[in-house]
């Protein structure tokens, strides 16, 4: 598989917190890679160090060959897309809020071949009817809410997905269908965090850390 | 027709009947109002002999001297009033105060009023000074909503940034809240004006004694050149604010004071 990421970071920190050493990684088209590890040992300042979103750290980040650094960051952030622990959907109905990324002039030109049949595909596939698409989005439950949040970030065909333990405040089930989901409709990059076992048990890759250390484990499933 | 100083004793005699209601509640005003009305006195005596100063030598050098003296002083005013981010707010505040100024200055000057002689005094410093007092209360006024907008928000503003959005398409919405809030309530006081309230100037001017009509025509010309450079000096403000604010890869900037 060709690569698409190059991690080298010497030193990472959180504000003035050193966190973690010597990260050397790569990462290829394709990959479903979990970051597992205690609260506070460094998995979201990694992750959001791939978006720029975290300059705190010594080293650089390659995307294509290019440092991260070098990409405008809104063309970087359309091309490796986050979704968060809490999700934010805004005014208006689900409808507006997935329409909403696609005004920016990041995603505006962007072929999203055709959108309308793959966010129906998507709502089937996240067990949402599509009358949801006419609901209001501040109405929805916390799980609804969270899958409207990943289908917004799926619709815009992303080449890495960053999924900041977006499972945490989700029953079993819901997890369970947003794990099956992404796997099954998502060809792209997946770099995730999640305590949940069940996410665990199926991905090919898990990033340790430790100790500040990161440890790189294939094949996890 | 003048006012003599013993009517402008009397006038101040009014004051007893707020100290009157002060004393019988017990209101810790009496002091400030001492204070208030004698810093009142003294600004505007100076300003009063210094503006006839200005009138009588009819030299464009000391008008525009003032013109920039108002300018500084108005931004200086403003950077007190906003207790975050003052650092940066110099810069800006020059900007748009500045920008707002000489977008809508020359224009009345040149194409409304024509003074002769052109940068005359009597005309410039008025006006200016009801632009400027504008642009600046609503300056203050759209720049605390903005950051506070952002404060209240960053979930928001961190959710469009994750998913492509530019700096400038992620604060647009607290952007418009803010242009909203500081525009909305000038435009209604537009609204009301002749009905529920008679505008200073052109009470001044009436009292002073021009015709209603003339008063009427300079209020009309002030209150667009007062919107025009509100609107403008609010927009350049929250717009270099925003570049200001934030870093290079749109994340806030944390240590600025």
């Amino acid at each position: 598989m060709p690569e698409l990421l190059s991690i080298k970071i010497s030193r990472l920190f959180y504000a003035n917190r050193h966190l973690i050493s010597d990260i050397d990684l790569n990462v290829n088209k394709g990959e479903r890679i979990l970051i597992v590890g205690a609260t506070g040992t460094g998995k979201s300042s990694l992750l959001n160090a791939l978006n720029l979103m975290n300059q705190s750290y010594h080293g650089e980040i390659l995307l294509d060959g290019k440092p991260i650094t070098d990409f405008p960051p809104h063309i970087l952030r359309s091309r490796i897309v986050m979704v968060m622990q809490e999700p934010w959907l805004g005014e208006g109905t689900v409808s507006d809020v997935l329409a909403e990324p696609l005004q920016y002039h990041a995603l505006k030109k962007r072929d999203l071949g055709q959108r309308n049949q793959k966010i129906s595909k998507l709502f089937e596939a996240f067990q949402l009817s599509d009358s949801y698409l006419h609901q209001q989005a501040d109405q929805l439950s916390g799980g609804e809410k969270q899958r409207v949040a990943l289908i917004r970030a799926l619709q815009l065909n992303p080449e890495i997905l960053l999924l900041d333990e977006i499972s945490s405040a989700l029953d079993q089930k819901t997890s369970g269908i947003i794990s099956d989901c992404i796997f099954n409709n998502f060809p792209g990059t997946v770099i995730a965090i999640s305590h949940d076992p069940l996410w665990q048990n199926r991905w090919q890759r898990s990033w340790t850390i430790e100790s500040g250390t990161l440890k790189d484990n294939r094949e996890v499933k | 027709m003048d006012i003599s100083y013993l009517g402008l004793l009397f006038s101040m005699l009014l004051l007893v009947f707020p100290l009157f209601i002060f004393h019988q509640l017990k209101l810790k005003l009496s002091k400030q109002l001492m204070i208030s009305f004698g810093r009142m006195i003294g600004q505007l005596a100076l300003i009063g002999l210094w503006l006839q100063f200005l009138l009588d030598q009819e030299d464009y050098r000391l008008t525009l001297l003032w013109v920039v003296i108002m300018l500084v002083n108005a931004i200086i005013t403003l950077r007190g009033r906003l207790k975050y981010k003052r650092r940066i707010l110099f810069p800006v505040l020059f900007s748009a105060l500045g920008i707002a100024s000489l977008v809508v200055m020359p224009w009345i000057l040149f194409m409304v009023v024509r003074p002769d002689p052109f940068f005359s005094a009597k005309f410039v410093i008025p006006i200016y000074g009801m632009v400027l007092g504008n642009s600046m209360n609503s300056c203050a006024l759209a720049l605390e909503r903005f950051e506070s907008g952002l404060s209240d928000n960053w979930k928001a503003y961190y959710t469009r940034i994750s998913l492509g959005a530019n700096i400038w398409e992620a604060a647009l919405p607290q952007f418009r809240k803010a242009m909203h809030a500081s525009l909305l309530p000038q435009l209604l006081t537009i609204a009301s004006m002749g009905l529920v309230s008679l505008p200073g100037m052109m009470t001044g001017q009436i009292l002073g004694g021009s015709s209603a009509m003339v008063a009427i025509k300079y209020q009309m010309m002030v209150m667009a050149a007062i919107f025009s450079a509100v609107s403008l000096a609010d927009f350049v403000a929250i717009r270099l604010y925003l570049a200001k604010r934030f870093d290079k890869y749109y994340m806030p900037i944390k240590d600025i004071k």
